[in-house]
């Protein structure tokens, strides 16, 4: 690393390391914020969905007065603080009632943010039944034509994506699959429901899948929205070289395994090829053909005539 | 539990053939064959389970777990409180399932009495969460090491020290200690000054490498952020020529506070007079052109007698306005003092800033 002022122990560098830009990123950080008057309703709210992302996320006792639409400055002070890229902000106000607000940002900056009303809201504690395991990779299902259609929709989904995804995972269990989470948009609403997976015998190798309603369950509806400009989100996707997979051209297999290449050339012109030269081919050597043609001729006779 | 359903005519018949006096043996053995067929009804059901059928496909980013269904709703299902949680258990239901038999079909591998999948790469574009890094310049040394093809050579902790008899750290605490115990005595070579202080030369020069370490380190950090770094005079070349101990004099006398006003100069240094910047004037002989227009721009800015348009209008609808406020409250207002400077504010004014725009905002909104 080169700083100008160097960490004085290895601790305090291997923290600076975490914090760097990598190429493959650590799993994004969440930071669940919620205001002072935010009531038990958004509280249980956060707490919940705070649960179910416990391994990557912090939560914050309550902020003072923070208006991410209005200045944003703060929260990205708190993000960059506990190095955290997505947050979660619930409020309580006459004008918003149960408001859940969603961000992510890019580099400490803001790239997107979108404000929720909760509605029907039913937690953890609301469904007793035995829950999953904790930093459990969910499987998730989006239902609704407006999640492809509308911009909102889409860039919620996107959001939603990358805030319940977890670990960016290689290789998983076969029975660690516990977690559902399925996201239905209506015109209006998002209905978000919370199951766990029980795989049950089939007559085959692939399980039935029966699910059970765990919570949290959730009606959302999409308030205010601002979302990333076009450059910036082209920016915030830029990948690294490495991690881009290139074709490999003019490259092929055939049937017995043998690799076969392509070589383009450009146009030749066979009259200049240069091959052996057969001197009976050559042009001076016609005459010579000639005689020995009339040679040959000259012998068929007597041939003819030992036949007869 | 798999019975396939072959073997039940062959059954039926070994029954027929061997069990045809017995009656009561083949009541006991059709009470099983009824068994036996709903075992398969059951398993026949079963096996369909697993299926999923949609009109339109479900779409899959199997290394995100991620499951789109991109069908149109049963709306009724949905709006009605009622039939909503099972119509949307019976969508994720779907869904997963469809899921489970793409992960299924993946490579596995066993690990630890478990079955592990390889999931194959996302491929929804997510942003990132900062960008991507930038390739690091190599160091001067490294890049020294790169051309003479030097390897990183492993070195341990601990170093034999022969003299001490025992295992001592390579740095640190320790090792310094370990120094001092070794080194009690200094030898006073025959061509060294016999008054001079051996141990504090040492602890000099141990000085000097340390801020020379420093400032290469510094210079690296600066090379690599494309900031320039004088050459000589930081630390001691060697093999610097007069001319580069001409820069370095005059950089070490220059790096002061003051900037080498108030330095003492050394017995028989000379001092460059004339360094820096000249500064240009304009000829005073010669055409006067370039002189006339310079002037003639500062007069125009001087003496702007350009129509504000914008301004006007608005200046005249201003006055229109407290006239006509005046008009409407008599004249009492005019004594009364206002707050901001006695500047008049309308009715629109206070409207505006109670809606939380300033008084300019309002003007603007005037035309």
């Amino acid at each position: 690393m080169q700083r100008v002022v160097k960490p004085k122990n290895p601790r305090a560098k291997r923290a600076l390391v975490k914090r760097e830009p990598k190429i493959i990123e650590n799993t994004k950080q969440c930071l669940f914020l919620h205001g002072k008057k935010t009531g038990e309703f958004m509280r249980k709210c956060i707490k919940d969905i705070y649960a179910l992302k416990r391994q990557d996320s912090k939560l914050l006792q309550s902020q003072d007065q923070l208006l991410p639409f209005e200045d944003i400055l703060p929260v990205e002070r708190l993000a960059h603080e506990h190095d955290a890229s997505l947050f979660a902000y619930a409020t309580h106000s006459k004008k918003r009632p149960n408001n859940l607000i969603l961000g992510r940002m890019f580099n400490h900056h803001i790239l997107d943010l979108i404000e929720l009303g909760v509605d029907n809201y039913l937690g953890l504690e609301d469904f007793k039944n035995k829950k999953i395991t904790v930093g459990n990779k969910p499987c998730m299902v989006f239902c609704g034509t407006q999640f492809e259609d509308l911009v909102d929709y889409k860039n919620l989904k996107n959001i939603l994506i990358d805030f319940f995804r977890g670990v960016e995972a290689t290789d998983v269990r076969l029975q660690g699959f516990e977690h559902a989470l399925l996201f239905t948009a209506t015109d209006d609403t998002i209905y978000m429901r919370s199951y766990k997976i029980l795989l049950k015998k089939s007559g085959t190798r692939i399980p039935r899948v029966e699910l059970e309603e765990i919570g949290p369950c959730m009606d959302l509806k999409i308030r205010r929205t601002k979302f990333a400009s076009d450059d910036l989100k082209k920016k915030a996707c830029r990948q690294p070289k490495h991690l881009k997979i290139g074709k490999k051209k003019n490259q092929s297999r055939d049937v017995f395994g043998t690799k076969l290449g392509r070589i383009h050339m450009t146009k030749q012109d066979l009259g200049q090829l240069q091959t052996r030269k057969m001197k009976a081919l050559k042009k001076s050597s016609a005459k010579a053909k000639a005689t020995n043609n009339e040679a040959s001729t000259s012998t068929a006779e007597p041939m003819e005539v030992s036949q007869e | 539990m798999t019975v396939s359903s072959a073997s039940r005519p062959s059954l039926v018949s070994h029954v027929a053939d061997v069990n045809n006096t017995n009656m009561a043996a083949t009541e006991d053995q059709l009470a099983r064959l009824s068994k036996v067929k709903d075992i398969i009804t059951k398993a026949s059901q079963e096996l369909k389970s697993i299926e999923v059928n949609r009109e339109i496909d479900l779409e899959f980013d199997v290394g995100n777990l991620l499951v789109t269904d991109k069908n149109t709703l049963d709306e009724e299902a949905v709006y009605d409180p009622d039939t909503r949680p099972a119509y949307l258990q019976s969508l994720a239901r779907d869904g997963i399932q469809a899921l489970m038999s793409k992960v299924w079909d993946l490579p596995s591998h066993t690990e630890d009495n478990a079955v592990f999948v390889t999931l194959p790469k996302t491929t929804t574009v997510l942003p990132r969460e900062k960008p991507v890094p930038k390739e690091k310049a190599l160091t001067k040394w490294e890049q020294f090491a790169r051309d003479k093809g030097l390897t990183k050579k492993k070195k341990d902790k601990k170093v034999w020290d022969h003299i001490l008899k025992r295992w001592v750290p390579r740095f640190g605490m320790k090792k310094v200690q370990a120094d001092k115990e070794k080194n009690w005595v200094k030898e006073v070579p025959g061509n060294v000054d016999p008054y001079e202080d051996m141990f504090a030369k040492e602890k000099e020069l141990k000085r000097e490498r340390v801020a020379k370490n420093e400032y290469q380190r510094l210079r690296n950090i600066a090379k690599s952020r494309k900031l320039k770094v004088p050459n000589v005079g930081v630390t001691g070349n060697d093999l610097a020529t007069s001319k580069d101990l001409g820069v370095a004099m005059h950089h070490s006398r220059f790096a002061t506070a003051s900037k080498g006003k108030f330095q003492p100069t050394l017995p028989n240094e000379q001092v460059p007079k004339g360094l820096g910047k000249k500064r240009k004037h304009e000829q005073i002989t010669g055409d006067g052109r370039a002189e006339k227009k310079r002037y003639m721009e500062v007069l125009k800015k001087v003496e702007k007698n350009e129509l504000n348009l914008s301004t006007a209008v608005h200046k005249q609808i201003r006055e229109e306005n407290i006239e006509a406020d005046l008009a409407k409250k008599g004249g009492k207002k005019q004594l009364r003092r206002s707050k901001a400077g006695g500047r008049h504010r309308t009715r629109s004014d206070h409207r505006a800033s109670k809606l939380g725009k300033g008084i300019h905002e309002s003007r603007k909104q005037k035309i």
